[in-house]
């Protein structure tokens, strides 16, 4: 009997027989569909296509410190410095062929799922343009507040999964098969409930993981949901994190761990280490963020397939009014007791940033805690200005400390 | 107030028409309902007995947006968020705010957050515009912003209000067609800068009234040709500041084409009158020509281009860019591409809302025009 693999290894394998399957699709009679990290991809899988998410590959090159080098290519395609650093990377990468991984398989069609933003369209849409390929936009209006919108809204997401199976079925030549649907949607609905349990783990004291292991954790929930490998390997995730918190052991030693940190928006790619190391050495620890607890999805099986796909798919923290949004942070901070928080603003990602300003406001009202904010990018390094930051970060601390002092006294 | 308006008057109240409101609103008793691009049906709004004005930003500085929206975000998006915040914001009763692109995605909740007395409803057109679905979704739409401003207003309409919200705003729209196609042929009949004033008004004050003015005007136009023009195609979402027509008036460019929104986009959007009202409101979404932020294909976007350039005999096309949409820039280089390999000349203007200085944007424009009138085109 073979030993049984960590969590690590097995992402490893997962990944390696995925990229190797897709770069093999065509050989295998299969399709390659692109599709945006949210977006309803169990009806790829349950369809056989095989999803790739030029994100994931943007995320390699941008944390390998590609971003610059990329971002100035593009540039000289015409496109400006402020768009979407995964977008601006990704079609410098069609044009010079430069990555650090092996790069990502040609797409036959694309999956446009705005509730995470409008620019993954606009970006496949410059794709499909150059292939003259399909392009499915499924279009999520913000999730407003009022109930019977919502029930409205879901209504207009079920009529376009029904548009989408037939765009499959005309792209692909072969029917849709619901039954073997309802079976992704279990194995789905089994690796978001692992998936979420792993995120919860932050709550333990001291905790087990930071966001960075979040972050490294999520990537098989992104490209893997709806296969039972993505479940084994959440469930040996969970095990191990679990062994963790029974030992004591956390991300900082307990008497370390001064400040539970919550994170808004993506992470600085090319600063990840960095980041985690400098805010340990505050005692600090950033325990998690909405944009991880994205694939954290609650799947009902007992309703149509395609409509707890809808609401799902709909509800994103992106695709949320802002209120919501806070409320659902504000149920982080008292879940994970958090007591210091991080927003930043993301220059790439308008969809995501354009609320931090307002949720700031009402998240420091609702919690008592001060935020810091401070302004970057995610992938492309020259708008990284390191004293800056770094003096940011020190001074919130200090801010930290002297409130809690205060508290003490 | 709008009825008796010279061009000249039209030109003034077009660039500053708060004051005009203020003074109307008072008089009529009525209350404004403001929205911003796009596609938000105003004949809605109008047949509850409210003023629909569609709010297109302001160049007076900006205080206090920056604090809400950081600098990367659109210089309209900014623009508005500030005209309302701290310059015009006690004229609104409320707000019926579209969403169509990741500017605009939590636009709503924004104003909604900073005006809490105030009545906001978001109003969120399909982002797909091919597909049944997007049909039914905009006939939805519709219904609930009228259900919601009934729920506001406590008052309900019936068919008869919104037909004849219809009428007016059809009549409107008429008019300024009928205006454009005089000023086509004979340039020298209005300015540029005249006829866009025409256009931003009527989305911004009392159609009905506005309706006489326009009449009137389209009287007194003198049909004369005049050899003297060029014709250019304008494409892009608005081109503001209004001085930017006096660029093209000095170098006697004629507009006799455009995809804007204050512009051939708006007039497109007459409605057809049979049926029930709902359902002709939503006919007119998708009868309306190619909006690029938001639709699924820049082929539409740059077919509707050359044919219009086509049938005008137009000698170039003017993109204007609004600094920093996004939804534009990836679009352009691929739009630029396809009508550079048609041999079409096409120059690019770059526009900001908080622009008081012209003279950048005037030799950039005046080089392009030199080389036009100038070339062998
Ligand atoms: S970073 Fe933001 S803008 Fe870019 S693809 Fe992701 S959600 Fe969209
Ligand atoms: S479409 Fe462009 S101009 Fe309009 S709000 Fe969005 S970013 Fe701004």
């Amino acid at each position: 009997m073979s030993e049984k693999l960590t969590s690590k290894q097995m992402s490893k394998k997962i990944t390696d027989e995925y990229m190797d399957e897709a770069f093999h699709a065509h050989e295998n009679g299969k399709l390659i569909g692109y599709s945006t990290a949210i977006s309803p991809v169990e009806l790829f899988v349950a369809h056989d296509i095989i999803p790739i998410y030029p994100e994931n590959h943007a995320v390699a090159n941008l944390t390998a410190k590609k971003g610059a080098e990329l971002c100035s290519v593009v540039e000289g395609m015409g496109y400006t410095s402020h768009l979407c650093a995964y977008a601006r990377s990704d079609l410098a990468y069609r044009k010079t062929g430069i990555t650090v991984t092996k790069g990502i398989p040609e797409p036959d069609l694309f999956l446009a799922c705005n509730a995470q933003c409008f620019t993954l369209t606009k970006w496949f849409q410059v794709l499909a343009r150059k292939g003259n390929l399909p392009v499915f936009v499924f279009d999520t209006p913000e999730y407003v507040m009022d109930k019977k919108t919502r029930e409205e809204i879901v209504k207009y997401c079920v009529l376009q999964l029904k548009e989408l199976i037939g765009f499959l079925e005309e792209v692909t030549k072969r029917k849709f098969d619901y039954d073997r649907l309802k079976e992704v949607m279990k194995l789905s609905a089994e690796s978001s409930i692992l998936y979420r349990k792993f995120l919860d783990m932050a709550q333990y004291k001291p905790s087990p993981i930071s966001i960075f292991d979040a972050l490294i954790g999520m990537a098989i929930a992104v490209y893997r949901r709806g296969t039972q490998e993505c479940v084994d390997y959440y469930q040996t995730l969970c095990d191990e994190i679990q062994a963790k918190v029974d030992q004591g052991i956390g991300v900082l030693p307990k008497e370390k761990e001064k400040y539970r940190l919550y994170w808004e928006n993506l992470p600085v790619w090319f600063k990840f280490s960095d980041h985690a190391k400098l805010l340990g050495s505050y005692g600090g620890v950033i325990l998690t963020s909405l944009y991880v607890h994205a694939w954290s999805f609650e799947f009902n099986l007992d309703k149509d397939p395609l409509v707890t796909l809808a609401e799902n798919y709909v509800s994103r923290f992106s695709n949320s009014t802002i209120e919501d949004r806070a409320d659902m942070a504000a149920e982080l901070f008292k879940k994970y007791s958090m007591n210091g928080m991080i927003m930043f603003m993301n220059r790439s990602c308008k969809a995501v940033s354009f609320a931090v300003p307002t949720l700031k406001e009402i998240l420091t009202k609702r919690t008592g805690i001060p935020a810091l904010v401070f302004e970057s990018d995610m992938g492309d390094q020259r708008f990284y200005s390191e004293t800056q930051i770094r003096t940011r970060i020190e001074a919130y601390f200090e801010t930290l400390d002297r409130l809690q002092f205060e508290d003490t006294q | 107030m709008w009825d008796n308006l010279t061009i000249r008057e039209a030109v003034e109240y077009a660039k500053d028409p708060y004051p005009s409101i203020r003074k109307w609103i008072k008089d009529k008793g009525k209350k404004v309902v403001g929205s911003t691009f796009a596609d938000v049906p105003e004949e809605v709004i109008y047949a509850f007995g409210f003023l629909p004005v569609t709010i297109m930003g302001t160049n007076k500085p900006l205080k206090k947006a920056p604090s809400h929206l950081p600098d990367n975000a659109c210089s309209l998006a900014r623009s508005n968020l500030e005209l309302v915040l701290s310059y015009e914001g006690d004229l609104f009763d409320g707000f019926v705010l579209p969403q169509v692109c990741d500017t605009t995605q939590h636009l709503s909740d924004i104003w909604r957050i900073n005006f809490p007395d105030k009545y906001v409803e978001s109003y969120l057109a399909p982002r797909q515009a091919d597909r049944p679905s997007a049909r039914y979704w905009v006939k939805e739409e519709i219904t609930r912003v009228i259900s919601s401003l009934s729920d506001w207003s406590g008052r309900k309409i019936a068919d008869k209000d919104l037909w004849e919200a219809i009428e007016v705003h059809n009549e409107n729209k008429n008019l300024l067609k009928e205006i454009y196609e005089i000023k086509k042929k004979n340039p020298s009949s209005l300015t540029n800068k005249e006829l866009f004033a025409l256009m931003k008004l009527s989305q911004q004050v009392d159609k009905a009234e506005l309706n006489q003015s326009l009449k009137k005007i389209k009287e007194s136009l003198r049909y004369e040709q005049n050899d003297e023009y060029t014709n250019v195609i304008l494409v892009g979402i608005t081109c503001d500041p209004p001085e930017i027509y006096d660029l093209f008036d000095e170098s006697k460019l004629n507009i006799v084409g455009d995809t804007l929104l204050v512009g051939t986009r708006y007039i497109q959007g007459i409605v057809p009158t049979n049926g029930n009202p709902v359902d002709a409101l939503t006919e007119r979404h998708f009868r309306r020509g190619f909006f690029s932020p938001i639709h699924d294909n820049v082929y539409k976007n740059f077919e509707e281009v050359k044919t219009l350039y086509k049938e005008t005999k137009a000698k170039a096309i003017i993109y204007v860019h609004i600094e920093f949409c996004e939804s534009q820039e990836y679009d352009l280089p691929d739009l630029k591409r396809m009508i550079r390999d048609e041999g079409i000349l096409m120059h690019t203007l770059d526009t900001e809302y908080q622009t008081l200085s012209l003279s950048h944007v005037r030799t950039r424009l005046q080089a392009f025009f030199e080389s036009l009138k100038g070339g062998s085109l």
